[in-house]
C-alpha cells in the first residue's frame, strides 16, 4: 500500500468523488440519447487536446478542454447538417482526433512531455491539482442547477425529442448544452481517470441504474450516487493494490454494472408482460 | 398578423424535405375555421403527415403563405406550437425506457409552463384531469414501456390534452389499436370535441373509424388536395372509391 501525505489524499478522493459525480450525471443524457460513442470522442479530442497543449507550452488540460468544447460545438451542427446519426460523426471525428494527437505528439520536445501526454490517457491520483478541485466543483454546482431548472425539458427531450420539440422546446439549445457540458465533464476528468477509460465512467453508472428503475428522476439520483461510490471504491482499491486509478474504477463500475444485469428486476422473466387495459373514462 | 376567424389559413404552400428536391406537399390552400373538426385521407405518401408538420412548423414550408392563429408559422412556430397538441404517429419504445406514464403526460405541458419555471400543483391537476378524461389515471405510476399499443395511444393523446391546446393534431391515432381500442378513441374524440370545442385536424387511414363529429374531409393525392368537402359527399364519392377500394386502404 502506498503511504500519501493527507492533503493529498483528501485532494485524490475529493478529485475522484466529483469526476463520478460529473461524468455519471452527465451519463444518464448521453445514454438515453444513444450516444454512448460520444465518451470516446470526447476522451480522444482532449488527449488531442492535451498534446496540443504540450506541444505549444501550455497547460494540457486548457488544451483538452478547447478540444472537447469545439468538438461539442462540431459535433451537433454536423450531425444535423450533414443529415447523419451521430454515431457515424462520433465515429469520423473520433479518428480524426486521434490522427491530429499523434501527430502533436510527435512534435512535442522531449520524452518527458510525452510522458505527461500519454499520463493523460491512463489517469494518475498524483496529477490532481487544487484547480481541478475547483473547476469540478464549479460543474457539480452548474450540473444540480441546470438539471434542477431544465427537468421537465429535459424529461420531453429524453422521452422524445420530435414530441418534445411540437410543444414548443428548443431542443437544438438543450441538445448542444448536454454536448457542451459533457465535453466539460471529460475534459476535467481526464487527469483523474485518464483518457482511455473515462468514457466508462459515463456509460457504466448510469447502465447500472437503468437496470433497476423506471422513474428518470431516480436514474437521475442513482447514476451519480453509482459513479461517485465507483470512483471513491475504485480509488481505495488503486491505494491498496497499486493498481491505475482509472482502471481500478472502471473495474469497480463495470462489477457494478455485470452484478445489476443479473439481479436486474427489470429483466426477470414476466416483467415484460403487458398491463391488461382498465378503461375508466371520467364523465366530461 | 392576420385577423380574421380562420385559425389555421395556408396559401400556396409547398414543403420540400431538406436535401432533396421534389415537393411532398404543394398548391396547398386551406383555410380552417376555429372549433372544426376535419379528417385528411389519402393513400400512403400522399404528404398527409407533412401537411400536419407543416401546421406546427416542425416542417419549413419553402413556398406560400402559412397562417395559425393569425401569425406567421415560419416567424412564430415556437409560440404557436405551445398552444398546439400533437400526437405523432406510433413510433418504437423501448421496453425498458426510464419513464412513467404521469411524467409524459406532464411533459405535454413544457412548453406552455415555459423556460425558468418550474411544475406547479395547478398543472399537475391538468395532468391528472387529462389522464382521467382518456382513462388512464390508474395508469400514472406505471412504466411507460410496459404499455399496449392502445394504452400508449391515450397517453400520448392525454399528453397532447394536458397542454390545454386550442389545436389537437393527430396522426393516425387509432394505429395499432384493436376493434375495441379504436371505438374507445373514437369517442373519445368525440367528447373532447364536443366539450371542449378544440379545432381537431386527424389523419385516418381508415374511413370506416371517421369519428360522427367529423363534418369534413380532405383527400390528398401525390401531395395536392384533390378534395375538400363535408363527410357525407366525400365519402359517397367515386374517387374515394377508387382510391381506398372501398376497404379503408389502397
Amino acid at each position: 500500500m502506498i503511504e500519501f501525505p493527507l492533503a493529498l489524499l483528501i485532494a485524490s478522493i475529493l478529485g475522484a468523488l466529483l469526476a463520478g459525480f460529473a461524468c455519471s450525471t452527465m451519463g444518464v443524457f448521453v445514454v438515453r440519447m444513444n450516444l454512448a460513442s460520444i465518451g470516446y470522442l470526447m476522451s480522444h479530442a482532449a488527449f488531442a487536446g492535451a498534446a496540443f497543449g504540450l506541444m505549444i507550452d501550455i497547460d494540457p488540460m486548457i488544451g483538452a478542454i478547447i478540444f472537447s468544447f469545439a468538438t461539442a460545438l462540431i459535433l451537433g451542427p454536423l450531425a444535423e447538417k450533414a443529415r447523419l446519426q451521430s454515431n457515424i460523426v462520433i465515429g469520423f471525428l473520433f479518428s480524426f482526433m486521434i490522427a491530429l494527437a499523434f501527430i502533436f505528439l510527435n512534435y512535442i520536445p522531449g520524452q518527458a512531455a510525452s510522458a505527461r501526454a500519454l499520463r493523460i490517457l491512463w489517469g494518475s491520483i498524483f496529477s490532481v491539482t487544487y484547480n481541478d478541485i475547483f473547476l469540478l466543483t464549479l460543474l457539480s454546482f452548474i450540473l444540480m442547477i441546470f438539471i434542477t431548472i431544465f427537468y421537465k425539458e429535459l424529461l420531453s427531450i429524453m422521452f422524445n425529442r420530435k414530441l418534445a420539440e411540437s410543444s414548443g422546446v428548443n431542443t437544438k439549445l438543450f441538445y448542444y448544452t448536454v454536448l457542451f457540458l459533457t465535453g466539460f465533464a471529460v475534459s476535467l476528468s481526464l487527469r483523474i481517470v485518464g483518457g482511455l477509460l473515462v468514457f466508462a465512467l459515463i456509460i457504466n453508472p448510469t447502465s447500472t441504474a437503468y437496470q433497476f428503475f423506471y422513474d428518470f428522476k431516480k436514474i437521475l439520483i442513482f447514476s451519480p450516487l453509482i459513479g461517485i461510490i465507483s470512483c471513491v471504491v475504485g480509488f481505495w482499491l488503486s491505494v491498496i493494490s497499486d493498481f491505475p486509478i482509472g482502471a481500478s474504477i472502471v473495474i469497480i463500475s463495470a462489477l457494478f454494472f455485470a452484478s445489476a444485469i443479473a439481479v436486474s428486476p427489470k429483466r426477470r422473466k414476466g416483467n415484460g408482460k403487458k398491463n391488461k387495459t382498465n378503461i375508466r373514462t371520467v364523465t366530461l | 398578423m392576420k385577423n380574421n376567424s380562420n385559425i389555421i389559413e395556408l396559401q400556396n404552400i409547398e414543403t420540400i424535405y431538406e436535401g432533396e428536391n421534389i415537393p411532398v406537399i404543394q398548391d396547398i390552400n386551406l383555410t380552417i375555421k376555429s372549433g372544426e373538426f376535419l379528417s385528411i385521407i389519402g393513400p400512403n405518401g400522399a404528404g398527409k403527415t407533412t401537411l400536419l408538420e407543416t401546421i406546427n412548423g416542425l416542417l419549413s414550408h419553402t413556398k406560400g403563405n402559412g397562417f395559425v392563429f393569425g401569425r406567421e408559422i415560419l416567424k412564430h412556430k415556437s409560440q404557436i406550437r405551445k398552444e398546439i397538441g400533437y400526437v405523432i404517429q406510433n413510433f418504437e419504445l423501448d421496453p425498458l425506457a426510464p419513464f412513467l406514464c404521469k411524467d409524459i403526460v406532464m411533459s405535454g405541458r413544457t412548453g406552455k409552463i415555459g423556460t425558468f419555471r418550474l411544475v406547479t400543483k395547478k398543472d399537475w391537476d391538468k395532468v391528472w384531469y387529462s389522464m382521467g378524461l382518456v382513462g388512464m389515471i390508474d395508469f400514472a405510476n406505471r412504466p411507460i414501456g410496459k404499455l399496449s399499443g392502445g394504452e400508449f395511444q391515450k397517453i400520448l393523446l392525454a399528453r397532447a390534452l394536458a397542454q390545454q391546446p386550442k389545436i389537437l393534431l393527430l396522426d393516425e391515432p387509432f394505429s395499432n389499436l384493436d376493434i375495441a381500442s379504436r371505438t374507445q378513441v373514437e369517442t373519445l374524440l368525440n367528447r373532447i370535441h364536443e366539450k371542449h370545442k378544440i379545432t381537431i385536424i386527424m389523419v385516418i387511414h381508415d374511413l370506416s373509424f371517421i369519428p360522427t363529429r367529423c363534418n369534413r374531409i380532405i383527400v390528398l393525392d401525390h401531395g395536392k388536395i384533390i378534395m375538400d368537402g363535408d363527410k357525407k359527399s366525400i365519402l359517397k364519392s367515386e374517387v374515394i372509391q377508387n382510391i381506398f377500394n372501398g376497404n379503408g386502404r389502397k
